[in-house]
């Protein structure tokens, strides 16, 4: 007896539709696994035995095999589990072998018959979505990741025997109700109200998020670093269901949306700690799972620490940081996942973070700063337009009465300034304006006379690199876009010239 | 350049002994005499070792001791630009000669050392503070204006500032020496080369260590005592409690030298040093370039007095406000903000075009100061 049913994989971060086919035939007792499955599913066969016989069901005293079909791709998981069990009860005549036709079928099996969760249940739903499947069965843990697409039908399953019994029809499962994406309402962990002070570290952070430039905080340890940092996510524009899905794909794929109700509403906000690997950061491992900046797509990438992060490793941020995606190579497997975050670097002015202080030692030698400065190279420098300092906020500040303004009130500023930038570069393939490059800087950027006399006062003055030079223009079109203003009037050159980075403070003249 | 005698045998001496004056001068006594020593050598004669020479250092001494090494050296220094003034050469400066132990030859690089005016040591931390970098750009520019010459050591922070600001002082004649704890040759730190180039060109740069020799951990303090040595006077500028500028001012009192000190806020870490040989009586404080100019007879009737004064008529109203507040003390933005009312965009606009117009600067820390 032959029974067949659908069930899916991933390449990457694709669903790929899956048959599993399950015959019975007579002879010894067995089970082969056949089209390309790794350890996870080889293994697949004795926990569905033990599932099978502790839902109460006789396990076939008869030569089993499953095939994974197409058989040319690579099965991994613990997905098939479900669909192999139904479908060598299926074949036992259980069910009727067309009742599951319609139906994708994923999860894992416990050996007492209960249904677990598994991870990248999203990409498969939406592939399968896109192919024309209206009914999903899925462990009942994953079923909310499923939910927001319209007339499909998902059913959260528990158990083997629940399975069964939907599928003769005895005790059919409700689809969960589908969930609208307007109405789910969005939380933020953090908001800039709660940061007292701090005013211009927090223009700095609008103005780099309106323009979607990446920022360097500079100051001592307990300055406010990671609070600014956690905060950024509130004042990024709230995400559109196809963001939220695409991150959530990722995000599902590396098995992180525990806790997340199924479905990535907040701008991710990823913080690796700075003993993280090459592949930790951009992803890889034998799976070619996504890494830290994948998982920060359309978010914030924290990078606390920064020069404590090894050189190859800030090196290796330098190529995604431009294209916005990331290609993995391994030998099993080659993946691009996309990679479009705000960098947001951390660090001390020096090694023992007391450099500049006039109440606390540093111990630092200026051998010592010179070479902490020194690990971030001029071309990392180079994309990290807004630099600031940090200053801790004295405790009279921290009693002001004056309340900060909310994130909501901010993010309504950032989301008017980015749809600016992208009605104004619709032809030119980017959305921002540090995405500008030379050409697209003289036609963009327009200054009036008096601005463009100013701009090199400062340059002669504060003897700004060229670098320095094109970050002020950048940061100077973004601070007019917040203002409204089409044009780059003075005043904007003036604020951006106060961000033109710390290089020259820091760094130097390079 | 042209060696006599008596200056082949200083400059054999140093070469094998280096910074090692006792050692040299005690090998000298043993052997009745300089010459008679050289002598002794050239010939292979019996040459009497003091203790403290070790049998490499003998061997050394002796190999080479000849005529044509030596000739050797010179055309090589030659080459390099570098001159040789020896204890008994001309140049010598005359107050160095007075130290218990003079260096046995000096290395120079750049402008006779005949020429020096008026020498004044202008020293302080390398981890100097804004205000410690300010005073030592002050002391000087007008030090050297007022025809003293600052002798420095090309350290990071206050040394270089003092070097800096001397060099600004267009008129001067001999503006600056440095004084390294390396080679002559060498540039160290490498960030002050710059600064290196341009006190060779003006002033001179001079090291007992021969041409080649890399900094180490005692070469630093042993060169502090030539500093002190061939000033008139020792300016501190900024010393945190445990400075190495202590080193500098404890070999000025030992050789007789003025102490200066400038005076520091009492809650700043970075001033504890200064103020502290303020209160032991340990150093002259000084307010202005004339307390240092007066011990030693000059008067001056237009030196500007260290206090920054920027033209202040051309201010809009919120701008004045802000330089009111700063009239104060350095602030942050953030502080600017809070007390003044302006928002945080006003503030940096504000702050930016003020800069601009050199009426404040930034300091580290995200501080803004007039």
């Amino acid at each position: 007896m032959l029974a067949k049913l659908n069930s899916y994989g991933l390449i990457g971060i694709t669903g790929a539709p899956i048959t599993v086919e399950v015959d019975l035939s007579s002879g010894m007792q067995r089970v082969d696994t056949v089209g390309l499955p790794d350890n996870a599913v080889k293994e697949s066969k004795e926990r569905v035995r033990s599932a099978i016989i502790n839902s109460g069901y006789a396990y076939p005293e008869m030569k089993v095999l499953v095939n994974l079909a197409p058989a040319d791709i690579k099965k991994e998981g613990t997905v098939y589990d479900l669909p192999i069990a139904l479908g060598i009860l299926a074949a036992r005549g259980l069910f009727p072998l067309h009742a599951a036709d319609e139906y994708i079928i994923i999860g894992e099996l416990a050996l007492d018959g209960a249904v677990r969760s598994v991870t990248g249940v999203l990409p498969m739903v939406i592939n399968a979505y896109e192919r024309g499947f209206r009914h999903v069965m899925l462990p009942a843990e994953n079923a909310e990741e499923a939910s927001f697409f319209a007339d499909m039908k998902v059913y959260p399953v528990s158990d083997l025997n629940a399975a069964v019994g939907h599928f003769r029809g005895y005790t059919p499962i409700e689809p969960i109700p589908q969930l609208k994406w307007e109405e789910q309402p969005v939380h933020y962990s953090h908001d800039f109200a709660e940061i007292k002070g701090q005013q211009h570290a927090k223009r700095a952070a609008e103005i780099a998020v309106a323009g979607n430039h990446n920022l360097l905080m500079i100051g001592s340890p307990g300055s406010g670093k990671t609070m600014l940092a956690r905060s950024i996510p509130s004042i990024l524009p709230e995400l559109s269901m196809a963001e939220s899905l695409e991150i959530t794909r990722i995000h599902s794929v590396a098995g992180e949306l525990r806790g997340t109700g199924g479905i990535v509403r907040e701008r991710p906000f990823r913080a690796p700690h700075h003993s993280a690997s090459i592949p930790a950061l951009v992803g890889g491992g034998s799976r070619a799972l996504p890494g830290e900046i994948s998982l920060a797509h359309y978010g914030v990438l924290f990078m606390d620490e920064f020069p404590q992060f090894p050189t190859p490793v800030l090196e290796a941020l330098r190529q995604p940081l431009e294209d916005g995606v990331v290609t993995i190579t391994r030998a099993s497997a080659k993946t691009t996942y996309p990679a479009e975050f705000m960098l947001v670097a951390a660090m001390n002015p020096c090694p023992c973070g007391n450099f500049g202080s006039k109440t606390k030692e540093c111990r630092c030698s200026p051998a010592q700063i010179e070479k902490y400065r020194n690990r971030i190279s001029s071309p990392l420098l180079d994309r990290l337009d807004i630099h600031i300092e940090m200053v801790e906020v004295d405790y009279s500040e921290l009693t002001s009465k004056t309340q900060g303004e909310s994130s909501a009130a901010i993010r309504a500023r950032v989301s008017a300034a980015r749809r600016v930038q992208a009605e104004r570069y619709k032809d030119e393939g980017i959305l921002f304006n540090s995405q500008l490059n030379t050409p697209l800087m003289r036609r963009y950027c327009r200054m009036e006379p008096e601005a463009e006399e100013l701009l090199h006062t400062a340059y002669d003055r504060f003897k700004l690199s060229a670098r320095a030079y094109t970050r002020v223009i950048k940061v100077a079109r973004t601070i007019a876009d917040l203002a409204g203003d089409a044009q780059i009037k003075k005043q904007h050159v003036l604020e951006a010239v106060g961000f033109r980075g710390l290089d020259q403070k820091y760094w130097g003249s390079r | 350049m042209e060696l006599d005698q008596k200056e082949r045998a200083w400059l054999w001496l140093s070469d094998s002994l280096g910074a090692a004056v006792t050692a040299a001068e005690k090998l000298i006594f043993r052997n009745d005499g300089l010459l008679p020593l050289f002598d002794a050598a050239l010939k292979r004669g019996p040459v009497g070792f003091p203790d403290e020479l070790k049998p490499k250092q003998r061997a050394d001494l002796i190999a080479k001791a000849s005529q044509s090494y030596i000739d050797s050296l010179i055309s090589a220094y030659d080459k390099m630009g570098v001159a040789c003034v020896t204890r008994d050469s001309e140049g010598y400066p005359r107050l160095l000669r007075e130290i218990y132990d003079p260096p046995l030859l000096l290395f120079v690089k750049g402008r006779p050392l005949q020429q020096i005016p008026l020498p004044v040591a202008v020293i302080g931390a390398r981890k100097c503070s804004d205000y410690g970098r300010q005073m030592a750009a002050y002391f000087g520019h007008e030090l050297a204006s007022h025809g003293a010459c600052v002798v420095s050591g090309l350290a990071a922070g206050c040394d270089s500032a003092a070097a800096n600001g001397a060099l600004t002082a267009k008129s001067a004649a001999y503006p600056t020496v440095a004084v390294l704890g390396s080679g002559v040759d060498i540039a160290y730190p490498a960030s002050s080369s710059a600064l290196y180039e341009a006190i060779a060109e003006r002033g001179s740069v001079v090291s007992e260590l021969k041409p080649g020799t890399r900094p180490g951990k005692s070469t630093f303090p042993q060169r502090n005592r030539i500093i002190s040595g061939m000033s008139k006077g020792v300016l501190v500028c900024e010393a945190g409690a445990t400075s190495g500028t202590r080193i500098t001012v404890d070999f000025a009192h030992e050789q007789g030298r003025d102490v200066f000190a400038v005076p520091g806020r009492l809650t700043d870490l970075m001033s504890v040093g200064t103020n502290g040989l303020i209160k032991s009586g340990a150093a002259k404080p000084v307010f202005g370039v004339d307390d240092i100019l007066y011990e030693y007879g000059l008067f001056t009737v237009d030196s500007p007095p260290p206090v920054r004064r920027a033209d202040t008529s051309k201010l809009s109203a919120p701008q004045r406000k802000l330089y009111e507040l700063l009239l104060l003390g350095e602030k942050t933005a953030d502080t600017l903000c809070e007390q003044s009312g302006f928002s945080a965009s006003d503030v940096n606009m504000y702050l930016t075009e003020m800069e601009l117009s050199g009426i404040i600067r930034q300091l580290p820390k995200g501080e803004y100061s007039l």
